[in-house]
């Protein structure tokens, strides 16, 4: 019980700042880009009319989300654009949060810094989308909405989307790896750690992971409109 | 009679312990209830498929009760764990640990009723589409059970974490006010989670054919609404870390816990009401197909602004902390 919350940490000190690096935070989130990119590199390899295996996942994934990207935005152009995003950003999440089923490797989405550093890119994504679909001018106007004072108000909403965006994700995994971690130790790991990593890792996990990507796509086509 | 440290930690172990599988048994129980009734009525509408009714009824009340299992998981560890007994920082966090998860199980336990109970009603009207309905049951189910994961994460944080060197007075404040920030805000989230999960399994019942799309916006809708109970947890993960300076004044520690109170009842009205909206949104999705885009951007302009309520509590909550 005592790694609970214990975290690896590498401090480097540069330039009069202390830099600090959560090691086990970024060599799982390399393993997962590792298999990403290993995964990817097998589908597009020897494209064909008759897919292979690996192709027909890979095109189920894009086919999937172009179609919801597409319905969200009202737009080919755009949804051809942000579709390898969305895409690649479902993926990440959900094999981040399988990974913490092999035993020894953990989710990097446990660690705040991830989902955050997602929710904060989902962010400028989206408004950097806004100001290039309205135009700056429409864009500030649509802060003093419905009235000028509701400015403030307006801002605090907008960023706190980035909040319960990456806070949302963050809780369910790190809230599944407890219970899963409590409860290996009460049962001296007998017979129920299987389906909770089955029930947390891999059902959570894969909701979890949808809901941030269509977070995503909704705040993107909520500034673009 | 003896009031000394070890006395006044034990005594607050049992409190705790009391509160967290008392209040938390409240809602799983409701919840369960309801899911069972609907299969009653689902059963004596199509007795042909009985088996699977039941079936569908047992798994949803399986994870409706998992918020109560959480309660029983924290009161056991605050009954039977040995607990540091040198300072009275340790009251607090025992307190506050049940206190916290005592509460956030209300809601989810209720919320993951109404899901199985439509799921139940649904599959005597549609018997083929069984499975469809179970799944999406479940996917329901399992995000409400958001919130109470939550308070479950604040409880083992206040547990797990040494806070005995930590000035007494303000912190005292500051360790309620987390618990009942992430408990109290966890009531309506999960509640307000239900009702759109329950939409969605009675517009698969009605539009079977729509079902992926049905399921992807009460995903949406049920994430939508949770959202206070972020705030919930955002606020208490705030007081817990922050370090607050020691103090003999009363009013900084009065102004901690206010904090607590005020996120806690702020998310609980826009979890619900944002549920409602989510939930009609997900009905007449399903029943007229081509408005959808249409009604997602009311369903979510809608929401934005029923949480708006939440969004002040949080603002006060936050001045309380930083500013006052």
């Amino acid at each position: 019980m005592e790694e609970l919350g214990r975290i690896h940490q590498l401090i480097v000190p540069m330039f009069g700042y202390k830099v600090v690096f959560n090691l086990e935070t970024i060599v799982m989130t390399w393993i997962v880009i590792t298999i990403l990119t290993l995964f990817g590199t097998l589908a597009a390899r020897k494209r064909n009319m008759i897919p292979h295996a690996i192709q027909v996942i890979g095109e189920l994934f894009i086919a999937q989300f172009g179609g919801l990207v597409k319905d969200a935005l009202d737009d080919d152009e755009m949804a051809k654009k942000y579709t390898p995003l969305i895409c690649s950003l479902f993926l990440f999440l959900m094999l981040s949060n399988w990974l913490g089923i092999i035993p020894r490797l953990e989710e990097p989405t446990k660690d705040l810094n991830t989902p955050l550093g997602l929710g904060v890119l989902g962010f400028f994504i989206a408004h950097y989308a806004g100001i290039k679909a309205k135009g700056i001018k429409d864009y500030l106007l649509g802060y003093c909405e419905p009235f000028f004072f509701m400015m403030p108000l307006n801002v605090v909403g907008e960023l706190a989307k980035v909040v319960s965006i990456s806070f949302r994700l963050f809780g369910n995994i790190m809230g599944g790896s407890i219970i899963i971690m409590v409860v290996s130790y009460l049962t001296y790991s007998v017979l129920l750690p299987p389906f909770l990593n089955l029930f947390f890792g891999m059902f959570v996990g894969t909701i979890q992971a949808f809901v941030f990507t269509m977070l995503t796509i909704v705040y993107i086509s909520v500034q673009v409109k | 009679m003896a009031s000394d440290i070890q006395t006044w930690v034990r005594v607050a172990a049992f409190v705790g312990g009391g509160i967290a599988m008392g209040v938390g048994a409240i809602g799983a129980a409701v919840g369960e209830g309801y899911s069972a009734a609907c299969a009653n009525s689902a059963i004596s509408r199509n007795p042909k498929s009985a088996g699977e009714i039941f079936k569908a009824m047992l798994v949803g009340q399986a994870i409706a009760e998992s918020a109560a299992i959480f309660a029983l998981v924290i009161a056991m560890l605050l009954l039977f764990s040995k607990f540091p007994t040198d300072s009275y920082v340790m009251v607090a966090v025992l307190l506050s640990a049940g206190i916290c998860m005592g509460l956030g199980a209300i809601g989810s336990g209720i919320g993951s009723g109404f899901p199985t109970g439509a799921a139940c009603i649904g599959i005597s009207r549609q018997p083929g589409i069984g499975k469809r309905l179970t799944t999406n049951m479940l996917i329901g189910s399992a995000v409400c059970q958001t919130p109470s994961i939550f308070s479950m994460v604040v409880s083992f944080i206040l547990l797990f974490t040494d806070f005995s060197q930590q000035p007494l007075l303000p912190t005292f404040a500051a360790l309620v006010g987390a618990g009942l920030s992430a408990g109290l805000g966890s009531i309506g989230p999960s509640l307000g989670g239900g009702l759109v999960a329950q939409a969605g399994c009675e517009g698969i019942a009605r539009q079977p054919t729509r079902s992926t799309a049905l399921t992807n916006i009460m995903l949406l809708g049920q994430a939508v609404s949770q959202t206070t109970a972020v705030y919930g947890l955002l606020i208490s993960f705030i007081l817990l870390f922050k370090g607050v300076p020691d103090s003999p004044a009363i009013a900084p520690a009065a102004a901690l816990l206010a904090a607590g109170i005020c996120m806690g009842f702020a998310a609980i009205g826009p979890g619900i009401g944002e549920g409602y909206v989510g939930q009609k949104a997900v009905d007449a999705m399903a029943r007229n197909e081509d408005v959808t885009a249409v009604i997602t951007r009311t369903m979510l302009v809608g929401q934005a602004v029923t949480e708006s309520t939440g969004i002040y509590g949080m603002v006060i909550a936050l001045v309380l902390i930083f500013v006052v």
